[in-house]
């Protein structure tokens, strides 16, 4: 019986170094956390996005909010931790209140405001922020960027038209990456 | 039993040197930042744990504990109850190879009563022993996407025998598994184990996946020698996922497996008159299909209807048994303007099973039988103060071919004061229903002799009640700054008419020669009385690379005999099965971005009525991933003694869960784009 094991394991330790000596070249980039990978676009659509200015916002920092419940956790304040968007340090804020978003770039909408999306749109778009979410049918019912997961991967979908009535300008590679565009409501 | 030399070489060096050189390599090499990639590289990331799950759980009024697929791969398991060991509140322990005693804030027991467990909403619970036979059930650990484990009662949305706490396993979608997935690994006790997947589709309106698994494992330390803890399985399913417009999945999947369970087991013979050990395997062959239709409505409108059918045969050397299970389970979300959620549902289930004899000293009457359950329930979860406060009541009313008519209320409370912190209670009725045991069985077992020898025969009792318990629990979660957080859960329980034995009559046999006496035991229900006890579960990220984490669980128990129970151990034996402290902590570290370090420690206090001493022990994973496809990771377990005894129960000297290593290779071919 034992001898059985160590030739098994044996074969087990030949097998595994002889894929380590095929695949070794390969770059090395394991797997991400969902909210890890959502945090860093979060940062990176802010290169992407024109805001208009708005005195009821400090322009000289660039600020990321999560309106309900916070699925980043410590991610997103470790992803903005060091990051700095044209020059301005990024900061992250919880809000629960759509009031308190007037101060903020960005606002994730998080998937526990489900139910008062149509309250929260226009307010939202009011104050001049860039809308984003994960939950679903966001962009159909008026925010602007949404997280769709298929496959392990994290993509995104564009509402062109709620971006530009809260005076919002997306660039051309923005809207380019995304796999939708919605342009005017109900049509993609 | 000092630990050997290198053990507390290895501990040492994991838990002292290594962050260090984790931290050397993260300044030297200055990785990539996710900050810095592209757009399109984003896109082209490959995403662990699409659970959607924290936000709810962080506002759920209920004590659960989710373990996410990357908990699951990092901890170094390779068997579901192994898996259970992470969540707080949970008592796994190993009894030998291939069976567990597996308690919720108490009551640990191989038969896992009063412990409601679901694999994608399938109930795995079995009806002939109210409980679970963990190594009838596998699963390629590589599909698992999270599995929540509720501590405390949760009838009114789960339904009986969801008492002291359910197990709610879930898989991924076929979404998620696209690509080839190849698992191989070896080691001391698990010899082998291999896994294949293969999944496709194009991710939105269609997916699929098959997959197939072979275990092979040995025999752990027995004081005798003896190897009858072998064991092997193998398993093959698929899953369809098919989605319309949005808001229509319509799930298909469904499972087949074969193992051989080796296990030791006690029989009773008449001449001579003793109490045999018989060593054999007891053989499981299982078959299932599940399809599910949910409808997701955009602010909480939708439903969810299932159907399934699974199919057992079960062949042990002592015993054997076929089952086949129907259930249809309807559940409804009604969104009742900006305040109310309205949950209602519906079920059945429906299990005829045939007993198969295969000594004499154990059989039922009658051998065939047909359980069934009907049941509704009905849930407001009410928005009493906008993003503060939430109350959820609601009930359940369960008709059961055993007892008849049951209410399971509930009514639960949460409020957060901060939207980092929630503070919640509950106060909750549940129910565990009789089992085909207590009901209907016939089990003879030798005594001892006095003048003629005396045998001790279970008879079922069909007057046996449902054991009842009325929980009350508190609950607190806290988001400490943006690096640590905190779990605290409290539970006071009564108890009513938990299983222990009464007498019936002494009758003098004459066949099977000698002549002996036989005294008749029923099931009754005698013991109840009160338990107590917390969990408390912290979790700290250190740095962006080392996360900690711990728990540490109590319980105690405060039971009595109630008239007409004459089962002097039954008190003991529920108090001391379990252990009533357990204390774990884990760190969690990232060396540069390919390399993974894992360390736990735990501590299991002694379960007194099973003569089992605490023991304190130590698992180390370290893993690397060779490339984006090829990961490889080498485990070793139980590293602090050469083995150690987790539970008794198996005739014979007690099984020592030994220490053991395990090498496992990861292939993964995803496709690029979907």
């Amino acid at each position: 019986m034992m001898r059985g094991h160590r030739r098994i394991l044996a074969a087990c330790v030949a097998a595994v170094f002889a894929a380590i000596s095929v695949a070794g070249a390969d770059a090395q980039s394991p797997r991400r956390s969902e909210y890890e990978v959502k945090a860093a676009y979060l940062f990176t659509f802010a290169r992407f996005v024109e805001w208009t200015p708005r005195p009821s916002r400090d322009d000289s920092s660039f600020t990321i909010c999560i309106l309900g419940a916070d699925p980043f956790g410590a991610t997103l304040d470790m992803t903005l931790s060091e990051a700095v968007i044209r020059g301005r340090r990024v900061g992250a804020r919880r809000i629960s209140e759509p009031d308190a978003a007037a101060g903020c770039h960005i606002v994730f909408v998080s998937t526990s405001e489900d139910r008062r999306m149509a309250d929260l749109v226009p307010l939202l778009a009011g104050a001049g922020v860039l809308t984003v979410s994960d939950m679903p049918k966001f962009t159909e019912r008026g925010g602007m960027i949404q997280f769709v997961t298929a496959a392990n991967r994290v993509r995104f979908e564009i509402n062109l038209q709620s971006a530009r009535q809260a005076g919002l300008m997306m660039s051309s590679e923005l809207l380019r990456v995304a796999s939708a565009v919605r342009n005017a409501t109900g049509s993609m | 039993m000092p630990p050997p030399a290198w053990a507390s070489l290895i501990i040492a060096a994991a838990l002292l040197a290594w962050p260090h050189a984790a931290h050397a390599a993260d300044d030297q090499q200055a990785p990539t930042r996710l900050t810095e990639f592209s757009l399109e590289q984003l896109g082209d990331i490959e995403v662990t744990s699409v659970s959607k799950r924290p936000e709810e759980v962080r506002r759920t009024p209920v004590a659960i504990h989710v373990i996410t697929h990357d908990d699951i791969r990092r901890s170094g398991a390779t068997s579901i109850p192994e898996v259970l060991r992470l969540a707080p509140g949970i008592e796994v322990a190993r009894i030998d190879s291939d069976h567990w005693s597996i308690g919720v804030r108490g009551f640990g027991d191989q038969f896992s009563k009063a412990l409601l467990v679901l694999i994608d909403g399938r109930s795995i619970y079995t009806p002939l022993f109210a409980g679970t036979y963990w190594p009838a059930h596998d699963a390629l650990l590589d599909n698992i996407e999270r599995i929540e484990v509720i501590r405390g009662p949760g009838g009114t949305i789960w339904g009986a025998d969801a008492v002291s706490g359910v197990i709610n396993i879930i898989t991924k979608s076929a979404a998620d598994t696209h690509g080839v997935s190849i698992t191989t690994g070896a080691g001391s006790i698990d010899r082998g184990i291999a896994g294949l997947r293969l999944g496709g589709g194009n991710g939105s309106t269609f997916d699929y996946r098959v997959y197939g698994k072979a275990v092979s494992r040995g025999a752990e330390h027995h004081a005798d020698a003896a190897t009858f803890d072998e064991w092997w399985s193998t398993q093959a399913g698929f899953r369809t996922d098919w989605r319309r417009s949005g808001s229509d999945t319509i799930t298909v999947q469904g499972d087949v497996s074969k193992g051989n369970h080796g296990q030791r087991v006690s029989v009773a013979s008449f001449s001579p008159a003793a109490q045999v050990p018989l060593d054999g395997v007891l053989d499981a062959l299982g078959a299932n299909l599940r399809a599910q239709w949910q409808r997701d409505f955009p602010g909480g409108d939708g439903f969810r209807l299932q159907a399934y059918v699974d199919r057992t045969r079960w062949t042990a050397p002592h015993f054997g048994e076929r089952r086949t299970t129907f259930d249809v389970d309807f559940v409804h979300h009604l969104p009742l303007g900006q305040r109310h959620t309205l949950s209602s549902g519906a079920g059945s289930r429906i299990s005829p099973s045939t007993f198969i004899q295969a000594v004499p000293t154990l059989d039922f009457t009658p051998r065939s039988d047909t359980s069934s359950v009907y049941s509704a329930f009905i849930q407001d979860e009410f928005v009493a103060i906008r993003d503060r406060f939430w109350i959820t009541a609601g009930s359940r009313v369960e008709h059961d071919s055993y007892t008849g008519f049951e209410a399971q209320p509930s009514i639960r409370a949460l409020w957060t004061p901060t939207p980092g912190s929630s503070v919640w209670s509950a106060v909750t009725r549940a129910v565990r229903t009789p089992s085909r045991i207590e009901d209907a069985v016939v089990s003879t077992s030798y005594s001892t002799t006095t003048i003629v020898p005396i045998f001790l025969r279970v008879t079922g009792n069909p007057d046996f009640e449902a054991e009842r318990m009325l929980g009350y629990e508190a609950g607190y979660r806290t988001q400490l700054g943006a690096q640590a957080h905190l779990d605290v859960a409290a539970f006071h329980n009564h108890h009513t008419g938990l299983a222990s034995y009464g007498l019936g009559q002494v009758t003098i046999e004459q066949t099977p020669a000698p002549v002996h006496a036989v005294v008749d035991v029923l099931p009754v229900n005698g013991v109840s009385g009160t338990s107590d006890g917390f969990e408390v579960s912290p979790g700290w990220q250190l740095r962006s690379w080392w996360q900690v984490r711990g728990a540490y669980s109590y319980v105690r128990f405060n039971l009595a005999n109630t008239p007409g129970s004459i089962d002097v151990n039954a008190v003991n034996r529920y108090d001391g099965s379990s252990p009533h402290h357990q204390v774990r902590l884990e760190s969690h570290i990232n060396v540069g971005h390919a390399g993974e370090l894992d360390t736990v420690y735990r501590y299991v206090g002694p379960l007194a009525a099973l003569v089992v001493p605490a023991y304190h022990t130590a698992d180390v994973r370290i893993g690397w991933a060779v490339s984006p496809r090829a990961q490889v990771s080498l485990a070793g377990q139980n590293l602090l003694s050469p083995y150690h005894v987790e539970f008794a129960h198996t005739p014979g000297p007690a099984v020592g869960i030994a220490r053991s290593v395990y090498l496992e290779f990861n292939w993964r071919f995803a496709n690029a784009r979907p």
